[in-house]
């Protein structure tokens, strides 16, 4: 008989604490029942970043309330769950030991198994859970804090084709969106300038792109952005709104080019496996930037795969891929016990050489 | 079924985990263990080893108390996070407790100072102990309590949970008393001409 279970799925890797309820018959499509986000943004706004302090406080105030709210808009109650899916990193390690340690609670409280979920697999897996895509797919897991082609054969199995050597794009756009003197996050407000700007009138470098990998480099995009941005001011004593808007638009630009030409040698090395039925699938806040994804779409139009993007609400953090990833997991029979170990790195790929981080804690991601 | 309220005690303020089990005004069992890191694997396990000690189940229990600090940042998100969770498994109430109140139970009267980074003390209010500590430097602060051991601030903390379950109205949520360490950004916008 086919066996329907209900997950709670908790995240608090970094900005937000979410929490989800997730139903799915064997063989069904999975049904979110709720999917609840509290984004901490205005606690934030005046760093110009993500302070792990501060997104720590606020976890653990909101954790607990924030999970009676999804079952509640679930309808449910916890004697209803099946087991309890928690990210135990990698992120921000404050934030990530306030959900194990809730999310263990609740489970000594229940007894209902606890099972600890990697927040890159939570986005990986996402496809699947929008659009049910069949193993292997090609994924590029594009937001604030990560940068990396995988591809993805099982639920539990990813082969890292490549990734940033420095900074994720999404830092790049809030640096970006510093330096110019636009809100944060900086990608709408950069997407929203670059739209009338002119994208030729500033020379941005195309980095790595000489490199015939699939790795990637954003840091160096920053350092052009500040210099461009100098010499202006330099010249005039400061921006004109036309300085501004082509400056966002040379930016966007050069990080869309990278991004498709990396894709286009990532689908390659892919492709070369003979997929039944190409995907590059593509998640994350970075995702929503309307040129990057025009500019895989052709891509992929170009190497004869699918492209699909996961709606904005679940490319962003979200529990409701958590809870996903812990139903892959228990039907496969993963559990972990109330020793679950948060971990601040923990890279999806255990096999292939670090490209960030690899000192002496190991490979971030 | 005991007739007697059941209250789970503990804290994870400093280096160690420590918990109390009470049955009424009984001490049933009580745990401690010294550690600088790894709070987050070993707390629940060592929460399970006192219960099963005393031959609880996790649902008998009436109540909940955690030290909420003030203490190690990290150290005390993990008790009051484990705590929240559990109130909300259980469906029992969680008491929070600060160090101060505990401390002063275990010596009414005394001046207490909890130990801080950078030499520093988080001196209590005698007079007012769940009010928030004022952060001094160590010279300043005189003849403190010396820090008790963390099994007997278990302890207090189990015994104030008993006295104030009932009358609990908030989580418990932990106790700072030192704000975050955060820079506003030093990227200056430039002028804008137009």
């Amino acid at each position: 008989m086919a066996r329907t279970l209900t997950i709670l799925g908790l995240e608090s890797s970094c900005d937000d604490t979410a929490a989800a309820v997730l139903r799915q018959t064997e063989n069904a499509p999975a049904d979110i029942l709720s999917s609840i986000v509290y984004d901490q943004a205005e606690l934030h706004v005046a760093f110009g970043g993500v302070v792990p302090e501060l997104a720590a406080r606020a976890h653990a105030e909101k954790l607990d309330i924030c999970v009676r709210e999804a079952l509640s808009a679930a309808n449910t109650e916890l004697g209803d769950l099946d087991a309890i899916a928690v990210t135990a990193g990698p992120g921000l390690i404050g934030g990530v030991m306030s959900g194990v340690m809730c999310a263990k609670g609740i489970s000594a409280a229940t007894g209902l198994p606890l099972i600890g979920v990697n927040h890159l697999a939570g986005h990986a897996l996402t496809p699947r859970l929008t659009d049910g895509i069949a193993f292997p797919y090609l994924m590029l897991l594009v937001s604030g804090g990560h940068c990396q082609f995988l591809i993805a054969r099982g639920a539990d199995e990813f082969s890292r084709v490549g990734g940033t050597i420095d900074d994720a794009p999404g830092e790049a756009f809030d640096k970006t969106a510093r330096l110019l003197g636009l809100p944060q996050p900086g990608g709408p407000a950069i997407e929203a300038e670059a739209q009338k700007g002119d994208a030729t009138r500033f020379p941005f470098p195309r980095p790595l792109l000489d490199r015939d990998d699939c790795n990637l480099s954003f840091s160096g995009l920053k350092t052009a952005l500040l210099r461009l941005r100098d010499k202006v001011v330099a010249e005039k004593g400061g921006l004109t709104r036309q300085d501004r808007a082509d400056l966002c638009a040379g930016f966007q630009s050069a990080v869309a080019d990278v991004l498709a030409e990396k894709s286009r040698r990532a689908l390659r090395l892919y492709m070369a496996e003979a997929p039944t039925q190409p995907v590059l699938a593509v998640a994350g806040g970075v995702a929503a930037n309307q040129t990057i994804r025009k500019a895989l779409q052709d891509v992929c139009d170009e190497a004869g795969a699918a492209f699909t993007a996961p709606p904005l609400a679940l490319c962003t953090d979200n529990a409701a891929m958590i809870a996903y990833v812990g139903l892959e997991r228990f039907r496969s029979g993963a559990r972990d016990g109330l020793d679950l170990v948060p971990r601040p790195r923990w890279p999806l790929d255990r096999i292939s050489p670090a490209l960030l981080g690899s000192g002496r804690k190991g490979a971030k991601a | 079924m005991p007739s007697e309220h059941l209250v789970l005690g503990f804290d994870t303020s400093a280096a160690h985990c420590a918990a109390a089990l009470l049955s009424g005004e009984r001490l049933l069992t009580e745990r401690l263990e010294p550690m600088t890191r790894g709070q987050a694997e070993r707390l629940m396990p060592l929460l399970e080893d006192v219960l099963a000690e005393a031959g609880i189940e996790w649902a008998d229990l009436t109540a909940i108390g955690v030290g909420v600090g003030p203490g190690n940042f990290t150290g005390i998100r993990i008790g009051v996070s484990a705590a929240r969770g559990l109130a909300l498994g259980l469906g029992i109430p969680a008491v929070g407790v600060t160090g101060c109140a505990a401390r002063a139970r275990l010596a009414p009267g005394a001046t207490v100072g909890i130990p801080a980074p950078r030499d520093q003390l988080y001196l209590c209010d005698a007079a007012a102990p769940d009010a928030v500590p004022r952060l001094v430097d160590r010279t300043e602060a005189g003849d403190v309590l010396a820090e008790p051991s963390p099994a007997g601030l278990a302890e207090a903390i189990a015994r104030i949970a008993a006295e104030r379950w009932r009358d609990v109205t908030a989580p418990p949520a932990p106790l700072y008393a030192r704000a975050a360490d955060a820079a506003p950004s030093r990227d200056a916008p430039p002028v804008l001409l137009d």
